[in-house]
């Protein structure tokens, strides 16, 4: 009986994954398809023809590896776009996390009057949805000066991040009993010892999943990075969406690819502490 | 005798003042002085990115030679929607940059998007017939000098140009069997129920617009009687027939017209996976460009009703307060050139629209080969150039794309 719920338990994680990986393979053979019309099965015709107008694939008979350096050499919008996605991202993250920290801190261990408020204001981005404050935001940062810049996209980034890095960074400290850096520090080790070898390794399954959110969120912002970047700063987002308006689908498919597999890596190799063994994801404790 | 001397010291002066402020545009005494500024800079040009067709073709056709000829930096921005671009003016202007403090040096633009921004002073110009360039643009054509029934006064410069009509495929459907007026449109759709639908009117589907608006044209007896300042009286006349007419056509429509496409992709789309059999084109070059893409079957072709297929032309325009104002003009005048406009009509350069300048202007040798090159290798694909140039009409007063986008939506969506 038993070993039968377990099986039926298997079958349906290998039916989720399935229903989840199927939209992938679709993206895969759209982006290698030509004319792939009703009522073909499967596309008649492959084709390279989305990569080589993204750019990424030379010419049929260029294909030698002089040919890709030289036309990645032209710097094409695709991988101009991929590496703003990549550094904006790693950008944001490291800065939400060192404002984060103490905040989480504070809000894990201690209790005071209107903390409940507080939790509320710093979740509010997340029930706002953008459109609601970036067109406003967006006049003050022309006037600051911050409209079209790398600065001033970081910036605005901030704002849907900060809710998420908070958030899983305080049910950590929630967690976490502070009576290990007194005993470090009665020991002789100083302040940055202190932190370097308990508080940090405490709290590092907690970062990394906090980083992991921070990147995603970067990672996926259309709205925020078009209008504070003027569409100066070009993102992968920004590409997807007005590729996705072509009605090109091999075009479209082939983007969308480039678009979660950064995604997908990370993912991966931060996946042992998303996975319920983690104490990144215990719970947020007595918060 | 001194003061005559004075007085005629004064004529000179008067005399060079007059040509040395005889400006090619607003801040440039001539065009080496635009050039001059231009050089080492960059120039910010967004538009509508939907097309990689296109996109490919300004970073290819226009890029390299920005470069390489005038030291300037191209920076494509693609945009979902024009719109997009209008509103950072705005934006802009509410914040209160000025002078070259922007981030738009040139927007591709034409209709409604251009009339917010030239009403409310926020373009550059006028600068169009200050181009060198300017001599192949037939500016003494309403279709040219009018953007949807609003002068352009030089705020804006043609870049290419566009003509509604149909694309059908030949595996098909014959091309001797096509209808060639919306009446013998009626006549197909009941012989063919389920195998035609059009572009819903509204945000995004101008060109349905544009497909509804013809059939005002076609009941009222022609175009002539709607060029001009909008006319509500003669609007009211017409929408009751125009939305009878579609009614009339609603239950043979795919899906018993309960829902129509949103754009052009759309329709592509339907077209290719064989669920209607007539689709939309804006490219003189009917079925080319979508063929070339693979975005519709290799077999499709082009056909146009013989009266009222509404043609118009689209521009760049420079808001007021561009960062590299002198670039924007290079840019401007560039596209102009015969060997460039000759190289958008080529089907192998995969662009889908049409001339900006008028042909015939053009007089040198090599401009003249490379124009008759392109006519001759418009290919199959296209509908004959003869029918498509008669049955050329000018678009009307934008107000009319306003009140046909609500009044379809009340009288024929949600009747």
């Amino acid at each position: 009986m038993n070993q039968n719920l377990k099986k039926i338990n298997i079958y349906s994680i290998y039916l989720g994954a399935f229903i989840l990986i199927l939209p992938i393979i679709a993206f895969f053979i759209n982006a290698f398809s030509f004319r792939w019309f009703y009522p073909q099965l499967i596309p008649k015709e492959l084709s390279m023809q989305a990569w080589v107008r993204l750019k990424l694939i030379p010419r049929q008979g260029n294909r030698t590896l002089e040919g890709f350096l030289d036309l990645w050499a032209t710097n094409p919008t695709v991988i101009k776009a991929l590496i703003n996605s990549l550094t904006i991202g790693f950008v944001v993250t490291i800065v939400s996390i060192i404002i984060a920290l103490p905040a989480a801190r504070v809000l894990g261990l201690f209790n005071f009057k209107f903390k409940k408020l507080i939790i509320f204001l710093m979740v509010s981005p997340t029930i706002l949805p953008p459109i609601a404050f970036v067109l406003g935001l967006n006049i003050n940062f022309i006037s600051l000066g911050f409209s079209g810049s790398f600065f001033g996209v970081c910036l605005v980034h901030l704002v849907p991040i900060m809710p998420y890095v908070v958030l899983t960074l305080t049910g950590i400290f929630a967690n976490y009993n502070p009576d290990f850096e007194y005993q470090a520090r009665t020991l002789g080790a100083n302040k940055f010892k202190t932190f370097y070898l308990i508080t940090l390794p405490a709290i590092a399954p907690g970062m990394v999943v906090a980083a992991l959110f921070a990147f995603l969120v970067s990672w996926s912002q259309y709205l925020l990075t078009f209008l504070i970047g003027a569409g100066k700063i070009m993102t992968l987002p920004l590409l997807v969406f007005s590729t996705a308006s072509s009605g090109n689908p091999a075009l479209t498919a082939a983007i969308s690819i480039i678009f979660i597999f950064p995604a997908i890596l990370i993912l991966f190799f931060t996946s042992k502490f998303v996975s319920g063994e983690s104490s990144a994801t215990s719970g947020f404790g007595k918060i | 005798m001194n003061k005559i001397k004075i007085f005629i010291c004064y004529l000179i002066v008067l005399t060079f003042a007059k040509f040395s402020f005889a400006e090619v545009a607003p801040g440039f005494n001539s065009w080496d002085d635009v050039l001059g500024k231009a050089k080492g800079g960059e120039v910010n040009v967004y538009m509508w990115g939907g097309s990689d067709a296109i996109n490919g073709f300004v970073d290819d056709f226009y890029g390299v030679p920005l470069k390489n000829d005038y030291g300037i930096t191209l920076n494509r921005v693609p945009l979902k929607g024009t719109v997009d671009a209008v509103n950072q003016v705005l934006s802009e202007k509410e914040a209160g940059v000025t002078g070259d403090g922007g981030n738009i040096d040139l927007i591709w633009i034409n209709g409604e998007n251009f009339w917010t921004l030239k009403q409310a002073n926020l373009l550059y110009g006028p600068f169009a017939a200050g181009l060198p360039n300017s001599e192949f643009v037939a500016w003494d054509n309403p279709a040219v000098n009018l953007d949807f029934g609003r002068p352009v006064d030089g705020m804006e410069s043609p870049w290419s140009s566009a003509q509604f009509h149909f694309m059908y495929d030949s595996a098909r459907s014959n091309y001797d069997d096509m209808p060639r007026s919306y009446a013998e449109l009626s006549d197909w759709i009941s012989a063919n129920p389920g195998r035609f639908t059009y572009i819903r009117p509204g945000k995004g589907g101008f060109v349905g617009t544009r497909f509804v608006k013809q059939i005002f044209f076609e009941l009222s007896g022609g175009q002539a009687q709607w060029v001009g300042p909008f006319n509500q009286g003669l609007y009211d006349q017409w929408a009751p027939k125009v939305w009878e007419l579609l009614n009339s056509w609603e239950k043979d429509l795919w899906r018993g017209g309960e829902t129509y496409p949103k754009d052009n992709a759309e329709m592509h789309s339907l077209f290719a996976n064989g669920e209607v059999d007539l689709d939309f084109t804006q490219s003189p070059r009917g079925a080319g460009p979508t063929n070339t893409a693979g975005t519709t079957p290799p077999t499709s072709r082009a056909f146009a009703f013989y009266e009222n297929m509404i043609g118009d032309f689209n521009y760049w325009a420079i808001p007021y307060n561009a960062p590299n104002k002198a670039a924007a003009l290079v840019y401007a005048n560039l596209v102009l050139e015969p060997e460039l406009q000759a190289a958008q009509v080529q089907p192998a350069n995969g662009f889908c629209c049409g001339w900006g300048i008028s042909t015939a202007k053009v007089t040198d040798a090599a401009g003249q080969a490379a124009i008759a090159d392109a006519q001759n290798n418009l290919g199959d694909a296209a509908e004959d150039q003869n029918i498509l140039a008669k049955a050329l009409v000018s678009d009307i007063a934008a107000e009319y794309q306003d009140l046909i986008e609500a009044d379809w939506e009340a009288n024929v969506l949600l009747k």
